[in-house]
């Protein structure tokens, strides 16, 4: 038990000292940190910069402008501005200008009017040196939309009643069903997702760097034949555990430092707001979906953390390592695009039947919890197999292990590893 | 009872035999030399007394006790393929390895600090492993094997790619450990240092151990073929005298090879007649000679 521990402890402290691993620590925590301020900057511009400019000839169609400027009175921040230009005369005139009003940064484009009698309503023609962002130009058909249906119903000549009938908006509540009483309203299935999406991406990380890591790292031993001293000094199983303990705990470092970058980030006063919203929330969180978080990364992070060792332990080169753990790192993103294709469809037979496999489950298992509602005996048999999975592999691989890092020389195929762990008796 | 016994063991990978009923014993202050051709089943013989593979066969004894987890405490490795890791500071690795094998950092530090001091080489303490020259990765390699006291040691090719005064400087180090009391099982194919430190050896050929004991013995048991023979003028008609073989003209005389020992004298005679002489030996086989008779004659 004592060599596991000093394992352990080498492979903490040489990993948590690595010059790659603070940058990198470092890099996705600014990257982190300057994300979750992106809501605000969004905010900040979108607010800032007003009401886009868009000018108009004072003689145009007056009751289309009286709608329009109506539309946008009734907004608390309206997308557009209209500028009345005093209108000079001929159309060339006009349009002189509109044209040096744009270049006087009184305003970016202008809009004009051309009669068409067929429709009933006029052709509108939006002019700008820049393309007319979508932004833009929905507000603008927007505001079109009701100045022209509003003159529809005045010539249709109705009454307040029917008006307000027609006008009345439908309401649509989202509530989750769930046992306890209170479902998730909308709001808080909105954060469900994000949440479930973020953890799923840690969870995904987790798995593949650290998982990486190990294999990276046996290899590496393997190949500078440091190995030979280290397996006639401890067990190869204890090694084994010792690194991948040591991996594990360097791996929760750097998360546990990259989601407290965040939530500090969010926390932010001028980041909070921005983030409320958008309608995320941190404290309306499931404390219940944190638990089974973490409980599904250790799952989660020990089964691939056993592979990768396993798989680092056959492979005697660095140069081979890449081809090698191939197969587990496709296993890993099958399992992860399943759940992101799960997002939508949490409860399709398909994510459920996967949520038993246990490769995918630990991925698959918390989305179904995060977003739907699985019975306690799925979530029971679910983490039952994956917890028996973790045992059998981890057996599997400490025997692979065990023969593994004596092996040398050209990459053995499965039939002789299969042969030489009989030869060695664990 | 002696600390190392190997009684009898058998190892075999599939229907391929790589240690065929190997059996011999390492006193506490002996040097054990284990010889044979690249594939003779040395490597396998010494993983076996690493405990890294079971015998299928026999059984080895380490201080009358059967292989366990606390026989691999007293036990020092250094392997014929050198490996530290390159980017770890040297102190903290060999600390390591140090504790894996039970024993307490203050003392892995201490010790550490000791072998370097007798290396000359105290400023190593802080530096990476991929600083150092080879030579000196072969010196912290062999710090690294021997930095717990070990009680049973085992060196594979210990002094390969050393230059002349660090292979005397280890050679020493070698000779203080086991004067010290501590067996070492000793592998190379460099006879002349077998021939300096081991007492007992066994030479191995395909699987099988084909030649054991003490070299004494060993060499006494192969017949002396050769006189080294030097005088004042050249001597004639040496090639003339019934039973030598041949005559090689050296820088400092003749070299003769001969069928029988007694030969030697009818040499002597022969040469004294024509005038005084300088030396004259009967050479014994060197170990180089009886190994690769030993080996070579049956790779037919």
């Amino acid at each position: 038990m004592n060599s596991m521990w000093t394992v352990m402890s080498f492979t903490m402290r040489n990993k948590l000292r690595s010059k790659s691993f603070i940058v990198t620590t470092i890099i996705l925590a600014v990257l982190l940190v300057v994300g979750s301020n992106v809501p605000y900057f969004i905010d900040k511009f979108a607010s800032g910069d007003g009401a886009t400019k868009v000018g108009y000839i004072t003689n145009e169609p007056g009751d289309l402008i009286k709608g329009l400027e109506m539309y946008y009175g009734k907004q608390e921040k309206p997308k557009v501005e209209l500028v009345p230009i005093e209108a000079a005369g001929s159309a060339d005139a006009n349009v002189q200008a509109l044209l040096q009003a744009i270049e006087n940064k009184e305003i970016k484009g202008y809009l004009t009017f051309a009669p068409n009698e067929q429709a009933g309503f006029p052709d509108v023609t939006y002019h700008s040196k820049k393309m007319l962002d979508t932004d833009t130009q929905q507000s603008l058909q927007a505001a079109f939309q009701e100045a022209k249906t509003n003159q529809a119903i005045q010539d249709a000549k109705l009454t307040d009643a029917q008006l307000k009938l027609l006008f009345d908006p439908v309401k649509i509540q989202a509530v989750q069903i769930s046992d306890n009483a209170n479902g998730k309203t909308a709001e808080e299935q909105g954060t469900a997702i994000g949440l479930t999406y973020v953890i799923l991406i840690l969870l995904f990380m987790a798995v593949m760097i650290t998982g990486q890591l190990i294999a990276t790292e046996i290899t590496a031993e393997k190949s500078s034949r440091v190995m030979e001293i280290i397996v006639t000094s401890v067990s190869p199983l204890k090694q084994m555990f010792g690194k991948v303990l040591g991996t594990f705990i360097v791996g929760l470092v750097q998360i546990v430092v990259l989601v407290g970058a965040t939530i500090v980030s969010m926390q932010l006063p001028h980041n909070a707001n921005s983030f409320k919203s958008l309608g995320i929330r941190l404290d309306t969180i499931d404390p219940k979906m944190l638990i089974f978080a973490v409980v599904l990364y250790l799952l989660g992070y020990f089964l691939y953390a056993m592979l990768f060792a396993a798989i680092g332990s056959i492979v005697s080169r660095t140069e081979d390592l890449g081809q090698a753990v191939m197969p587990v790192t496709m296993l890993t993103l099958a399992g992860f695009y399943i759940a992101i294709f799960g997002l939508t469809h949490p409860e399709s037979p398909f994510i459920v039947a996967c949520s038993y496999i246990p490769f995918f489950s630990p991925f698959i298992l918390f989305l179904r919890i995060g977003l739907s509602n699985p019975a306690w005996w799925e979530i029971a048999l679910s983490v039952g197999i994956l917890v028996a999975s973790v045992l059998i592999i981890g057996w599997l691989a400490a025997k692979i292990y065990r023969v593994g890092v004596l092996m040398y020389g050209k990459k053995p195929s499965l039939k002789e590893v299969m042969k030489a762990m009989k030869a060695y008796k664990v | 009872m002696n600390p190392l016994v190997v009684n009898r063991v058998v190892k075999q990978y599939g229907d391929k035999t790589a240690v065929n009923g190997l059996s011999f014993e390492v006193e506490a202050g002996e040097i054990y030399g284990l010889l044979g051709a690249n594939g003779a089943g040395k490597t396998t013989t010494m993983r076996m007394v690493l405990g890294l593979i079971m015998p299928d066969g026999g059984e080895i004894r380490y201080n009358g006790k059967s292989y366990s987890e606390e026989q691999l405490r007293m036990l020092g490795y250094l392997p014929e393929e050198r490996g530290m890791y390159p980017k770890v500071k040297l102190s903290e690795q060999i600390v390591y390895l140090a504790q894996l094998r039970g024993m307490s950092r203050k003392d892995a530090e201490a010790n550490l600090k000791r072998w370097l001091d007798r290396f000359q080489v105290p400023e190593y303490y802080d530096k990476k492993v991929e600083e150092l020259s080879k030579g000196n990765q072969q010196k912290i390699q062999f710090i690294a094997a021997v930095i717990h006291r070990p009680q049973i040691v085992i060196l594979d090719e210990a002094f390969s790619g050393l230059d002349p005064v660090n292979v005397e400087l280890l050679k020493s180090t070698v000779k203080e450990l086991r004067d010290e009391g501590t067996s070492i099982l000793f592998s190379t194919h460099r006879m002349e240092h077998v021939e300096e430190l081991c007492r007992n050896i066994t030479i191995m050929h395909k699987s099988n151990p084909v030649l054991q004991g003490a070299i004494r013995d060993i060499k006494s048991r192969f017949p002396r073929e050769k006189v080294v023979l030097s005088a004042d003028a050249p001597i004639e008609g040496l090639e003339t005298i019934s039973g030598v073989q041949g005559v090689t003209r050296t820088e400092q005389g003749y070299l003769l090879q001969i069928a029988k020992a007694e030969t030697a004298q009818d040499i002597l005679k022969h040469a004294l007649a024509q005038g005084p002489i300088q030396k004259f030996e009967l050479l014994e086989p060197t170990l180089n000679e009886i190994f690769i008779r030993t080996v070579g004659d049956r790779h037919e």
